[in-house]
């Protein structure tokens, strides 16, 4: 048998994962669908106009998303911070690829189905009644006369409202993989307290990178030039008139909008299994 | 002569960041035998095992077991050793269950060994692991443990939490379960459940192996007995009250037949220690 990754050896450990958390798991999803459906009630009672407009839907898929699929990717490996429990997982007869396959496959894959699912459940009767609202009450925006149309159920991928980045790029979406990618290599890294360890963690390294980016770069260049965002700079020393602007070539720029969009998650998983590896109880 | 070794350790050194557990350690472990693995709380033993079972990495030497390292975990290393820690994790789930999903791991686990050890430890068949006391969960996870056949079987304190009955039930299981293609080692404290069971003696100190003998060799070498003879007491390596008289270990210099007195032996070691080994060269 292959020592660094089997198929065989990897489902036996799906099923086990499976077998030992699937409570767990079913209350986890009974309670997430009970949240949304009790936060979009609230809406459509307080609100009532338009309470189920498309803003409300990617605002609500977005923030559920981001912090139960981070506070679930903390506790992907919170095994092996204690002994008694960690001991027992390195000594499962399974390799190190295995076991971090196993939980990318919980943690990551199967979280955003079955999150996504649970959403969608919960959103279109929701919308569909909102719906109904709108049609017998005749409702308008508020402060016009302006009748509020039908609305959409929430495209995760081809959202209206989103904001240009995230509809050219699909940031929101493609980040969520990069943010959680840094609580399931947390969840390796940190033995105790990981979910806020992360953040802590995420939070220094984006004001590293932020003040690198603004007055690392602003010390190597030309006087009265300014950083503009992080692919552009310009210069204000003149009036606006001649404002001059210099930002990355396409190809690079491209580049590493790729990079961002869908390496970050790969090289966090890659360190998170040195890690695993590395790992001593 | 002794068969080749399942474990060979050289020169280990480890080190907890800065307290030091060993430096230099050398040790062979043979198939076919019981090691008691003796010594005071906080002398190496469970440092020693989660060495060799690859949970904890040397910081220089190396171990060698079953021929693989440890320490890359590798599943077909994994399969063949198991430790049954002091603290250890049981999932909440019925015992059918856990033993479904977990021994499909171990090519060489028998069913039937292990329902059979499980009636013999009383424990019912049925049973959710959450709901079980300490010792009934630890005597689970030993049933597992012997029923695997794994060649090289790791104990760290298992009588631990065990009742007088259970205690004894323990040494009958694992007297029927060694044969010449495995080795157990015992780890404890409590040299006492040991009786009857080890046939090799190793005593730990101060991440140092003070002693290492066979009990047929302590038994051919030295003399256990209680006596009230002043001659005996001078001449005796080690002595001390005891309520028939003084109980001494004497140099077996006539062939007479004793059987070892291990928790003697091992206040022995540690008190007289050199006294004790120059009877062994």
């Amino acid at each position: 048998m292959n020592q660094t990754f089997d198929f065989s050896r990897w489902w036996m450990l799906v099923t086990m994962h499976w077998v030992e958390n699937r409570k767990r798991y079913l209350l986890a999803m009974l309670a997430m669908g009970g949240l949304m459906a009790g936060w979009y009630s609230f809406i459509l009672v307080v609100y009532k106009d338009g309470a189920m407009n498309p803003f409300v839907q990617y605002a609500t898929y977005y923030c559920g998303l981001y912090f139960v699929g981070c506070l679930y990717a903390s506790t992907i490996f919170a095994e092996l911070g204690g002994k008694a429990q960690g001991i027992r997982y390195l000594s499962i007869p399974a390799s190190h690829l295995e076991k971090l396959l196993c939980g990318i496959l919980y943690g990551v894959v199967l979280f955003f189905i079955v999150y996504t699912l649970i959403y969608y459940i919960v959103d279109i009767p929701l919308v569909n009644v909102g719906n109904q609202g709108i049609l017998k009450e005749h409702q308008v925006w508020a402060g016009t006369t302006i009748p509020i149309g039908k609305i959409e159920v929430f495209s995760l991928w081809n959202n209206e409202w989103a904001p240009i980045l995230d509809k050219q790029y699909h940031m929101l979406l493609l980040g969520y993989f990069t943010i959680q990618s840094a609580f399931l290599l947390g969840s390796v890294y940190f033995t105790r307290y990981s979910f806020i360890k992360t953040i802590v963690g995420i939070l220094l390294f984006w004001l590293a990178f932020v003040i690198f980016a603004v007055k690392g770069i602003e010390e190597h260049l030309p006087q009265g030039w300014r950083t503009y965002n992080f692919i552009q700079w310009n210069n204000t020393a003149n009036n606006a008139a001649q404002l001059q602007l210099v930002r990355l070539p396409l190809w690079m720029e491209s580049s590493l909008f790729f990079l961002i969009q869908y390496s970050i998650p790969f090289i966090f998983w890659f360190i998170a299994y040195i890690r695993l590896k590395e790992k001593e109880v | 002569m002794d068969s080749p070794s399942m474990v060979s350790i050289r020169d280990l050194h480890f080190a907890y960041r800065r307290k030091p557990v060993f430096t230099g350690l050398n040790l062979d472990l043979h198939p076919g035998r019981i090691y008691g693995l003796l010594g005071r709380n906080g002398t190496g033993k469970s440092t020693l095992l989660r060495n060799i079972a690859g949970y904890l990495f040397p910081e220089k030497g190396r171990i060698e077991a079953l021929g693989f390292e440890p320490g890359k975990r590798q599943p077909a290393f994994l399969e063949k050793v198991f430790l049954v820690p002091e603290d250890f994790y049981l999932p909440p789930t019925r015992i059918g269950e856990w033993v479904g999903t977990q021994a499909r791991f171990y090519p060489s686990f028998n069913r039937e060994q292990f329902d059979r050890i499980l009636r013999d430890f009383d424990i019912p068949a049925d049973a959710r692991l959450d709901e079980m006391s300490y010792g009934q969960q630890k005597k689970t996870l030993i049933s597992f443990a012997l029923a695997i056949n794994a060649p090289l079987l790791l104990m760290d304190e298992p009588t631990n939490g065990l009742d007088i009955l259970s205690k004894s039930q323990f040494r009958k299981v694992i007297a029927g379960t060694v044969d010449e293609t495995k080795c157990i080692v015992i780890s404890t404290h409590q040299v006492r459940d040991l009786d009857n069971l080890i046939d090799r003696v190793m005593l730990i100190e101060e991440g140092k192996i003070l002693f290492d003998q066979d009990l047929e060799t302590i038994s051919r070498r030295l003399t256990f007995k209680i006596s009230l003879d002043a001659e005996e007491m001078a001449g005796a390596l080690y002595s001390e009250p005891s309520l028939k008289g003084n109980a001494l270990i004497l140099v077996n210099s006539d062939g007479e037949d004793s059987r070892p007195d291990l928790e003697m032996l091992y206040k022995a070691v540690v008190l007289e220690g050199e006294k004790i080994n120059k009877a062994f060269r």
